[in-house]
């Protein structure tokens, strides 16, 4: 069987990783001089206490070819194909990190790689792993899972209901959102991923209506294949919506994930967030 | 301290390891304090704002090294902190630093103790190890400041052999070399700032110096200044100041410990031609490693075959590059649609602003501005897609006679008050065109509820009600609703016949600031008789109007 291979940024709960032999290449979140690998030496509750209580805020740094490399090189000895899908090239350099580990191991003559760059993020990223993995079960060869997944990244999107684009600006990823910066009147920014970048969507005077704007974007679909709701820090708040998106979804299909430290370096505590798959 | 003995006396005052070591720990603590400056100057070589970090980690790794040294003598000490220099180093600052380490050590290495012109002397040895492990060394940064200043020690240690007064010229031509930075560097130039790396070690020799002279009570309640340019600076940074840089590929950082004796002239060699701003230092057994490349497979590869490869870091500058451009650039426009508005007042301009309007055309109730006057502001846009707020009945037809007179294409939303041209501009969507974004912003300015509280020029009867001048009207979207002599109470009795609901938002705009307390006042008393809702109180400076309030 083809083995699927993402980075941390794709927000894949643990449990369902396991359920769909995925492996995760953790990312490092540094606090100052403490560096810690996303998800591993770090859980999500503890980043963002430490986000939080911080004064200076954490960067978010890519796992190093070597390492990727390695994660490679040890699935190797259990298959000879590999699907490796990051987190858009436009945003960090994993993609590029993870080119320079699939050419170590050409040289090496191991194991068949293909990589794909999902062109989002969060589970916008996790919606074409899980499509490919789910795939990759069925016993379809590295070709028809690649082709599955490639045609994914074309129809997942992602939106996330901000409470403040600081994190964002800071870590110097806000792209076009920066339209959204600096109103004198408190608004939520809806913000996502559109062609690999970060993309302003609009702004909500209350967090209730940008939540709803959440809702108001699955029901615009034409048809929905794979559907995810995220939270940082509000676990109830992502039921809820959970719960209302169940009327246009079948709720016990619809994951419920956190987002990862490596991504909540960029968007900060409260953000709230749903991706979809286009049927 | 005998500070002005002079070169005769062989007395000289002589430092230990220990006091060595109090120096640079001291250092670090004052360098801890300007980390965030030092981020914030960083231009060059990569804007990424961590030069103050990567400094700061270098110099803790430095100390905590010293604590370990074996014996406390000057040459042991000195070793242990290059050590430590070596091993911590991070970023192109960092590894500059540990240079100057190294060399201080190379300089002090059998001495049980040294003395001022020792010291003098190991500075010199540092800011040349420095230079020396640079490809391609560049003026106007840290290499600039650490020879500067080793040239001041030096010739201020042939009039004194005082430690203090050799170290106090050390960091006044270290303070005047970074002042002087832009001048080397056109980047730093065209940023507007003094280079981060030299700042970073003015800062560290301060921290020495204000050691020696025990001053390290005073430093607890100060912090290091950053240094101002003595350039005028560029106000803006002009996209044209990147693209003498780009493209940047991969940076990327190593210690290769060897599987035999390491010969860093050899590496160095080998390495040249793969990239730029390269820097071998270490010894024998194991060497750091930076370089700028394009193909980060050929120098790991290489590397690879020499030994072991640790504490691997390669990051894409060119994303690094694209965000600091992106972050510059907030004057571009993002959308090729443009909008215009109809407003008065300071307070509710800024509110406008803020939400990105492209351009504002003074006026409103009793001020119409004229159809030339909007025309005016539709062509100073860059963009050819106009859509007009006029917010204000009275100027909607002005507003609609634009788009006859000008070859751009101009959508008149035709918002009444300001507080749907408000919610009309929340609406704007950066991807919609020009047709679906002047519908969806009509619908969202209609859906706002407008209060607007203002005083009777005269006296009159309206309906049945009597209104005498000078007395505060109430009128909700428009219709008169409410009369008396506060405006606060008509507001609120204006507030109350919008049944205002659980998860809604009020928002006040005072017109002075001396208002600002009623407002708040207000505001206070609307969160309490209706649960559940959000108040917001801002400044708004409008003409005519005690408040204008938006309910949605």
């Amino acid at each position: 069987m083809i083995r699927v291979v993402t980075d941390s940024v794709a927000d894949i709960p643990p449990k369902l990783a396991e359920e769909l032999a995925i492996t995760i290449v953790p990312f490092y979140v540094r606090f100052d001089d403490e560096v810690y690998r996303d998800g591993v030496d770090l859980s999500t509750e503890e980043f963002y206490r430490k986000l939080t209580s911080n004064r200076r805020l954490p960067v978010s740094s890519t796992p190093s070819p070597g390492e990727i490399a390695e994660v490679y090189d040890r699935l190797a000895e259990e298959t000879d194909e590999i699907l490796s899908i990051h987190v858009s090239s436009k945003l960090t350099a994993t993609y590029e990190v993870a080119l320079q580990a699939q050419e170590q191991m050409k040289r090496r003559g191991k194991c068949r790689i293909e990589l794909i760059d999902s062109q989002s993020g969060a589970m916008g990223e996790g919606l074409v792993v899980i499509t490919a993995a789910r795939e990759a079960q069925t016993g379809a060869s590295l070709d028809r899972v690649a082709d599955l997944a490639r045609k994914a990244v074309l129809r997942s999107h992602v939106r996330m209901c901000f409470d403040t684009l600081e994190y964002l600006r800071k870590g110097g990823r806000i792209g076009r959102a920066q339209a959204l910066l600096g109103s004198v009147l408190r608004v939520n920014p809806i913000v996502g991923v559109k062609d690999g970048e970060v993309h302003p969507f609009g702004r909500e005077r209350s967090r209730a209506k940008a939540i709803d704007r959440l809702f108001d974007f699955v029901r615009s679909l034409p048809s929905v294949r794979e559907l995810a709701v995220e939270h940082a820090t509000t676990p109830d708040e992502a039921e809820v919506l959970a719960d209302r998106l169940g009327v246009l979804f079948p709720r016990e299909r619809i994951y419920i994930s956190t987002v990862a430290p490596a991504v909540g370096v960029h968007v900060g505590p409260r953000v709230i967030a749903v991706s979809a798959l286009e049927g | 301290m005998q500070g002005h003995s002079g070169r005769q006396g062989k007395s000289a005052v002589t430092y230990n390891g220990r006091e060595l070591r109090e120096m640079f720990a001291a250092a670090t603590l004052w360098l801890e304090k300007s980390a965030p400056d030092i981020n914030a100057l960083n231009v060059f070589p990569v804007p990424d704002g961590d030069c103050g970090t990567n400094m700061l980690l270098t110099m803790r790794s430095t100390t905590e090294e010293a604590y370990r040294a074996p014996d406390s003598n000057a040459s042991a000490v000195a070793q242990a902190m290059a050590k430590g220099a070596l091993m911590g180093a991070r970023g192109n600052s960092g590894v500059i630093l540990s240079q100057i380490f190294r060399g201080l050590a190379q300089a002090l290495e059998g001495r049980e103790s040294f003395s001022g012109p020792d010291f003098a002397a190991a500075l010199v040895k540092g800011a040349a190890a420095a230079h020396k492990a640079l490809s391609h060394p560049v003026e106007g940064t840290i290499l600039t400041v650490a020879r500067d200043a080793s040239i001041a020690a030096q010739m201020a240690s042939a009039q004194s052999d005082s430690l203090i007064s050799i170290m106090e010229s050390a960091v006044s031509a270290a303070r005047e070399s970074v002042a002087n930075t832009p001048a080397l560097l056109p980047i730093l130039r065209q940023a507007g700032v003094v280079d981060a790396g030299g700042q970073g070690l003015y800062v560290v020799l301060e921290g020495a110096l204000q050691c020696l002279k025990g001053e390290r009570q005073k430093m607890q309640h100060r912090r290091p200044q950053v240094v101002s340019s003595n350039m005028p600076v560029a106000s803006k940074i002009p996209t044209s100041a990147f693209e003498e840089e780009t493209p940047y590929g991969y940076c990327i950082e190593f210690l290769l410990r060897g599987h035999k004796a390491l010969d860093r002239d050899r590496i160095r060699e080998r390495l040249a031609d793969k990239g730029q701003c390269l820097i071998v230092v270490g010894d024998e057994e194991m060497v750091h490693v930076h370089i700028h490349t394009f193909d980060p497979g050929k120098v790991l590869g290489y590397a690879n075959s020499l030994g072991t490869l640790h504490q691997i870091k390669v990051q894409n500058m060119d994303d690094q590059f694209k965000d600091f451009a992106q972050m510059i650039e907030a004057e571009v426009p993002l959308t090729n649609i443009a909008t215009v508005a109809v407003v008065s007042g300071e307070g509710l301009a800024r509110v406008f602003q803020s939400l990105r309007v492209s351009a504002i055309v003074p006026g409103g109730q009793t001020m119409n501005p004229s159809t030339g006057e909007l025309l005016e502001a539709v062509e100073s846009v860059p963009q050819d897609k106009v859509i007009i707020l006029p917010n204000n009945k009275n100027i909607i037809p002005a507003a609609r006679q634009v788009s006859g007179l000008t070859r751009k294409k101009v959508k008149v939303v035709p918002t009444t008050t300001i507080p749907q041209g408000v919610a009309a501009l929340l609406a704007f969507d950066y991807d919609a065109d020009l047709r679906t974004n002047a519908s969806m912003m009509k619908e969202a300015g209609s859906a706002v509820r407008t209060v607007e509280v203002t005083r009777a020029v005269r006296s009159a009867n309206i309906g049945k009600v009597k209104i005498r001048r000078r007395q505060a009207m109430g009128f909700a979207d428009g219709k008169l609703v409410s009369v008396g002599n506060r405006p606060d109470e008509v507001l609120w009795q204006a507030l109350a016949g919008l049944d205002i609901e659980r998860g809604q938002i009020v928002t006040l705009y005072y017109n002075w600031k001396a208002r600002r307390r009623e407002a708040e006042g207000m505001a206070e008393r609307i969160r309490r008789e209706y649960s559940g809702v959000e108040v917001e109180v801002i400044y708004g400076g409008q003409p005519h109007y005690h408040y204008i309030a938006s309910v949605e």
